[in-house]
């Protein structure tokens, strides 16, 4: 079983590997879409195991959760803002592509290292599944990071938030379960808040590149 | 009784959603705010008695302990008196043609909901719901930080949400890695829960909670308005309609420091010595004291140099916590009551001049003691107060922690802290002082307060932060001895 996740957590990297090489917006929103199938396949997984063992459904619900949330509601929201505002392609990211790439393969190395140093979460031999998620929880910073348009760096943090659950997954079984709800509905919030604000951006500032938001400093 | 504390907010909610007049709103909402501070003055009584106050219901979440209780109840004092400044203020907006009764009553809305989430976040000893209680207030508050919807406002809320969703998150991974460090150890039904994580201290796994402390620190830090995570913070307060930047910098601040300070209560405990902990929390609130003198040393925005300030503030608790001596518990525990009053009052304050001026920029406002000559007064008292000059109460607690840094040794640290505070006062004196004097010719304004009864809220504050300063009821002594002794778990 264990072999099995291993292989999960990797796909997931690796589509955040794929996020950074993407150049357009559609297409981020496309990786996000599969990225969450993976996590919702490993949740399922997951909680079909604890069912069987455990009789516990919690993590069988919040499988259906992401399903419902990362995979069909978020995806949708965030063409539907993009469509909405977005008028011409334009070059949105700060390095060529395959700088930006390299710099991730660095921070996967990195927190291999890392993590190899701290007991406790390494019982005699490196936890992959953790080094995985960590690396994409970094990635998506990352990726806030190199994106100038607001909806990449929503993208960017919703990966992060993918990162941060699956740590959460697979190197605890899950938190307890009314964690993890207000965890879901906070960062439907936040999303739908941030969405509202690309409106009001592309209103105010007839683009939503967030160079333009250069006027507070001091 | 506990529970009224959690559901009067959200009915005041509900209420503003089926109200029709500018009226009514204000109505309900002093009268909410109102309420709990009756309520609250009930149930400090009980933790005072008792010394906790729990209940079995829900599973239990609910939890208050001395040191909740005085983070609390500054939220509602400041809650209180900001629902009452918050009236006039509106109306003066309203009759200027900023706002519509729409945009009156999501003021209320959101500042009620703004006020639950950080009534939960203190109520609870699940440190994954103080998370999401603690995230929920960037959501609440985002769009009152970008209230007046114009490009500067949108800026400060675009820079709040992003950079405060992402330092939350990343206190998200700290708490991970504390619930894994405690697996194993704590019953099912307790997990993540404060109380259990600091009896079974000794017991967590090291590695992890040592890493946990950092995610935490960074994360909550990030809220906090710690350096260098503090970027959102001057943007953020400069650009809120003054009541909520009073609410953001008197008391959510607060908020995210009591987390901090209850994970470190717990990763201390773990390693058997606060050096951990305490370097990190010593360098992160030195740099931001270090920031915050650079800023304010140049600063042309009023409202952003109380935002330095305010970060120059959560810097100094956090050096206290670093240091984690009793006396400097209790410095750091006063200091953020003193703080909070005192900055909640400042920018009470310069609301009423902005108000009155129209602008932030300190070179264009001259002669706030004429024109303003309640509020004005309280605004360069208050200068005083914040700079640490006595008798006021932020001298008291500023002296008590440097004390405490000069007990324990740290003769270089204590010495630079000094230094930089007499920056920090020449900053404050030769950037702010000039807006007192000079004649009201160049503005031509009309001499006198728009907002009366948020004159008399600036009032009482400033007599409550002079006579605090001169005595602290022996009552609010005990309570924070008393949480002293909780957060160095002996």
């Amino acid at each position: 079983m264990s072999s099995l996740f291993d292989t999960l957590s990797v796909m997931i990297l690796l589509s955040s590997f794929v996020l950074m090489a993407n150049k357009r917006i559609k297409s981020y929103i496309k990786t996000f879409r599969i990225q969450s199938m993976l996590i919702a396949l490993a949740a399922g997984i997951l909680g079909i195991q604890s069912v069987m063992e455990e009789g516990r459904i919690d993590v069988l619900v919040i499988c259906f959760i992401i399903v419902v949330l990362k995979v069909i509601y978020i995806p949708k929201l965030m063409n539907k803002t993009y469509s909405s505002v977005e008028y011409k392609v334009e070059k949105d990211f700060i390095w060529n592509i395959p700088a930006l790439v390299l710099a991730c393969c660095a921070l996967v190395v990195f927190t291999y290292f890392s993590i190899s140093t701290i007991d406790g979460i390494n019982e005699g031999f490196n936890n992959i599944q953790i080094v995985n998620s960590v690396s994409v929880i970094l990635i998506g910073l990352f990726f806030m990071i190199s994106r100038k348009k607001a909806i990449g760096q929503i993208i960017g943090f919703l990966v992060l938030e993918n990162g941060i659950f699956i740590t959460a997954m697979f190197s605890t079984n899950g938190m307890p379960f009314i964690v993890d709800m207000g965890i879901f509905i906070d960062m439907l919030t936040a999303v739908m808040i941030m969405g509202v604000m690309v409106f009001q951006i592309s209103d105010k500032f007839d683009t939503i590149n967030i160079d333009k938001l250069n006027k507070l400093k001091g | 009784m506990g529970f009224l504390l959690l559901a009067i907010p959200l009915i005041a909610v509900l209420l503003f959603s089926l109200m029709k007049k500018r009226l009514f709103l204000h109505a309900v909402s002093i009268t909410a705010s109102g309420l709990i501070m009756m309520i609250a003055v009930r149930i400090t009584k009980d933790v005072i008695d008792y010394g906790k106050v729990e209940y079995a219901h829900y599973g239990g979440f609910f939890y208050l302990d001395s040191l909740s209780i005085i983070v609390l109840d500054i939220i509602f004092l400041i809650g209180f008196f900001v629902a009452v400044y918050s009236v006039q203020y509106l109306e003066e907006d309203v009759r200027r043609g900023k706002l519509d009764f729409k945009k009156v009553r999501l003021y209320y809305i959101l500042m009620h909901l703004f006020l639950f989430t950080m009534i939960l976040a203190l109520t609870v000893k699940n440190m994954g719901i103080m998370w999401i209680a603690i995230e929920a207030t960037t959501l609440a508050s985002a769009f009152l930080v970008g209230f007046y919807n114009d490009r500067y406002a949108l800026e400060a809320a675009w820079k709040y949400i992003i950079i405060c969703s992402v330092g939350i998150a990343v206190a998200m991974l700290g708490i991970i890695f504390l619930h894994l460090s405690s697996i194993g150890v704590l019953e099912s039904t307790e997990l993540l829960s404060w109380t259990a994580l600091m009896e079974n201290a000794k017991g967590l796994k090291t590695g992890t909670a040592r890493l946990a402390f950092i995610f935490i620190l960074v994360g909550f830090g990030t809220k906090a308005g710690l350096a260098p995570m503090h970027t959102w913070l001057p943007d953020a307060h400069s650009q809120a309609p003054a009541p909520i930047s009073a609410l953001l910098s008197g008391v959510l601040l607060n908020s995210a420091m009591y987390g901090i300070i209850r994970m470190a209560a717990v990763v201390n405990k773990n390693l058997g010595s606060s050096i951990y902990t305490g370097r990190l929390l010593i360098a992160m609130g030195m740099l931001s004291i270090v920031t915050a003198a650079v800023f304010i040393l140049t600063q042309k925005d009023y409202k952003r140099l109380l935002a330095y300030s305010s970060i120059e503030h959560m810097g100094v608790i956090a050096v206290a916590m670093g240091f984690f001596t009793p006396l400097s518990i209790l410095g750091g525990l006063l200091h953020m009551i003193n703080h909070s009053l005192t900055k909640s009052m400042l920018f009470l304050c310069s609301g009423s001049v902005l108000q009155k001026y129209e602008t932030k920029h300190i070179f264009k406002t001259k002669g706030v003691l004429k024109l303003l000559p309640l509020s004005g007064t309280a605004f360069l008292l208050g200068l005083f107060a914040i700079a640490g000059t006595p008798p006021f109460s932020v001298f008291v607690s500023e002296f008590g922690i440097m004390m405490s840094i000069f007990e324990a040794g740290s003769y270089l640290i204590g010495a630079a802290l000094a230094i930089l505070f007499v920056i920090i006062f020449a900053g404050i004196a030769i950037a702010l002082f000039r807006i007192f004097y000079g004649g009201n010719e160049v503005s031509g304004l009309e001499p006198g307060e728009n907002n009366i009864p948020g004159a008399l809220i600036i009032l009482t504050l400033i007599v409550i932060i002079g006579v605090t300063g001169l005595r602290m009821p022996e009552s609010i002594i005990g309570l924070i001895y008393e949480a002293q002794s909780i957060i160095s778990g002996v």
